[in-house]
């Protein structure tokens, strides 16, 4: 299985070499640290799902000796590294250039919404397919909005409530409760990824 | 004789197909042709063989072993060459190779490396720019670099000139002097079957029609040319299916002897073709569900 | 090992492969105890698929003319009576066939032709 994230790696050897040097430019150039290494993350992780998403890369993956539970499991895998892989760069040029360390908020915040798009998107992708993705966002933002405004039309003051409560435990808690749900997520994400795809005809 | 490949009872229902009660064995160190119409489920059976697919019904096992208990097992020991290219395209042979070789414990490079120099092969080409003989090359080097014991093929010579047809018909009889390795390839072009396989099997609207030895069906069948007035009710029931025209009539038989006895020197006999043999197969099918309908 | 296969005969191949080599064992050309190709080298050498040669192996072995051992191959049979015998037969039909051509060559009738035989034949033994 480790074999499927290293071609994972190799395949995207020469983005890499032209995205990682990039995000440097762009932490020069002063952008937003944490929204840069997002955007980055996920334009990699979705490059990477998006190359074996042909039917005849299907043929060929599911012909050599890999099980279906490890051709989805390698990309959740998959996603992970190339998250940190962005971190390491950004950790390392955040240092260089601006001669500070990255804080572990932003990275906390980078992984958190990273782990929270891969879990929505992977197993939609493979219900669908990820170029749909745009559009499956599109439309549940409508319907999220159509559902908040008939329906809770007291949100704004429940979201208060519930940052009140966050603010109210001790940071180190926080963090915990966060990192806690979104592994929770991902989890779940990809026991419900290797479900769909498993039957899958290509 | 050992089967390498055991289909039994298999059922696969899509919308508008479906694979009927599909019994098929493929024997061990010889090589088995897959004939039938386009549409017919060659493609559907060799997804369900390699596990692309898995049958609503019925049994597939693979070396004696069961894809449930033991799929990474029985994937190590085959290799698959598709009639699409299913390597990535933007990448070079050289490494595509790299991505396919760790999946497989017993890959050789040194035998890569005989099939490339053998075919003639740019390492460094990307595969998108190869042509679809050079693919088909490449599709079985990497197939055959890793010590497969069975090769399955789905049209591995449909879109290949004649020249690239016979090479890979002469690297086929190469690959069956061990005794141990096993092919299964499914085709359209018939002739290709003449001269290699030692087993036909025939599949027709998701059926199985037989699978037999190659020349089990030079005994059996029989093209039968006569005059239309040996035909009657009765004797028309003797063939397969019959083709009528002004000057006499021709038709498929499954009982060579049979008709031998019944009609003596009024016809004359040919040795069919396999493509006789689909035609006419498909032909009678039709007929008799007109018939009944 | 000479064999000679034509894909228009009405004859199956098999049986072309068998017949070919029978004629070389009794005329000799083959003996016993010399090795015969693999089945499957002598597929790939005539560009025939393996189950043709080894279904033309099997005939010679079930009718004696050659014998295999496991692991090491297929070799010519020691010659039993019947097989002595069939060669005799071919050898007798060919001097016979000499015999003929000689006398038409010089106009003597198949009755006088019989008539030196049988008569050949009673005061030699």
């Amino acid at each position: 299985m480790l074999n499927l994230v290293r071609k994972d790696i190799l395949l995207q050897k020469n983005t890499l070499l032209i995205m990682l040097p990039l995000l440097i430019i762009y932490l020069l150039s002063g952008s937003s640290v944490t929204w840069v290494s997002i955007v980055f993350c996920v334009v990699v992780i979705m490059n990477a799902f998006a190359f074996d998403e042909k039917s005849s890369i299907n043929l060929l993956l599911n012909s050599l000796p890999y099980t279906r539970k490890e051709i989805v499991s390698s990309k959740y895998i998959s996603a992970c590294v190339f998250t940190l892989l962005v971190l390491f760069t950004i950790f390392i040029g955040n240092l260089v250039i601006h001669k500070e360390i990255l804080q572990r908020e932003q990275i906390l915040i980078t992984i958190s919404i990273v782990g929270i798009f891969i879990s929505l998107a992977f197993p939609f992708s493979y219900f669908f397919k990820s170029q749909y993705l745009l559009i499956g966002f599109g439309v549940s933002f409508v319907i999220y909005m159509v559902i908040v405004n008939t329906f809770i039309v007291d949100l704004n003051d429940r979201i208060r409530d519930l940052i009140q409560i966050m603010l109210s435990f001790s940071n180190t808690q926080m963090y915990l409760l966060i990192i806690f749900s979104v592994m929770l997520l991902y989890i779940i994400s990809w026991l419900f990824s290797i479900r769909i795809y498993s039957k899958k005809v290509f | 004789m050992e089967n390498v490949i055991e289909l039994k009872d298999v059922n696969k229902v899509f919308k508008g197909f479906q694979l009927k009660d599909l019994n098929i064995s493929v024997k061990k160190g010889f090589i088995t042709g897959f004939i039938g119409g386009n549409g017919v489920g060659k493609s559907t059976t060799i997804k369900l063989i390699l596990n692309l697919l898995q049958p609503d019904s019925g049994s597939i096992s693979i070396f004696g072993l069961d894809y449930k208990k033991h799929e990474k097992e029985i994937k190590q020991r085959i290799g698959f060459v598709f009639d699409e290219n299913i390597f990535y395209e933007n990448i070079t042979l050289n490494e595509m190779k790299k991505l396919v070789k760790p999946a497989y414990k017993k890959w050789d490079d040194e035998l890569f490396n005989h099939y490339v120099e053998k075919f003639e092969l740019p390492l460094n080409k990307k595969i998108k720019h190869l042509s679809k003989g050079m693919m088909m090359k490449a599709s079985l080097t990497i197939a055959l670099s890793h010590h497969a014991e069975l090769i399955i093929m789905d049209e591995p010579t449909s879109g290949l000139d004649p020249i690239y047809r016979r090479e890979l018909l002469d690297i086929l009889h190469d690959l069956m002097q061990n005794g141990e390795r096993t092919i299964f390839f499914s085709t359209h072009i018939t002739t290709d079957l003449d001269r290699i396989a030692d087993y036909i099997a025939f599949i027709h609207n998701g059926e199985h029609i037989f699978t037999k030895e190659y020349y089990k069906i030079e005994e059996e069948y029989a093209i039968v040319k006569g005059g239309t007035n040996l035909l009657d009710r009765d004797t028309e029931r003797e063939f397969i299916a019959i083709r009528k025209s002004n000057h006499g009539f021709e038709a498929l038989t499954a009982n060579k002897k049979r008709i031998e006895d019944i009609f003596g020197e009024a016809i004359i006999m040919e040795k069919p073709t396999l493509e006789d043999i689909m035609l006419y197969t498909k032909k009678g099918r039709e007929e008799n569900v007109e018939s009944r309908s | 090992m000479q064999i000679i296969i034509s894909n228009n005969s009405k004859e199956p191949i098999y049986e072309q492969i068998y017949s070919q080599i029978k004629k070389q064992i009794l005329t000799n050309e083959l003996q016993a105890g010399q090795s015969l190709p693999s089945m499957r080298q002598l597929a790939k050498d005539l560009d025939i698929s393996v189950i043709t040669t080894k279904r033309a192996y099997e005939e010679l072995e079930k009718n004696g003319f050659i014998y295999s051992v496991v692991g090491k191959g297929s070799f010519i049979s020691e010659q039993n009576n019947e097989m002595i015998r069939e060669r005799k037969l071919k050898v007798i039909e060919e001097q016979l066939i000499a015999a003929i051509q000689n006398s038409k060559e010089i106009g003597i009738e198949l009755a006088e032709l019989k008539e030196l035989l049988t008569m050949l034949y009673k005061e030699d033994v």
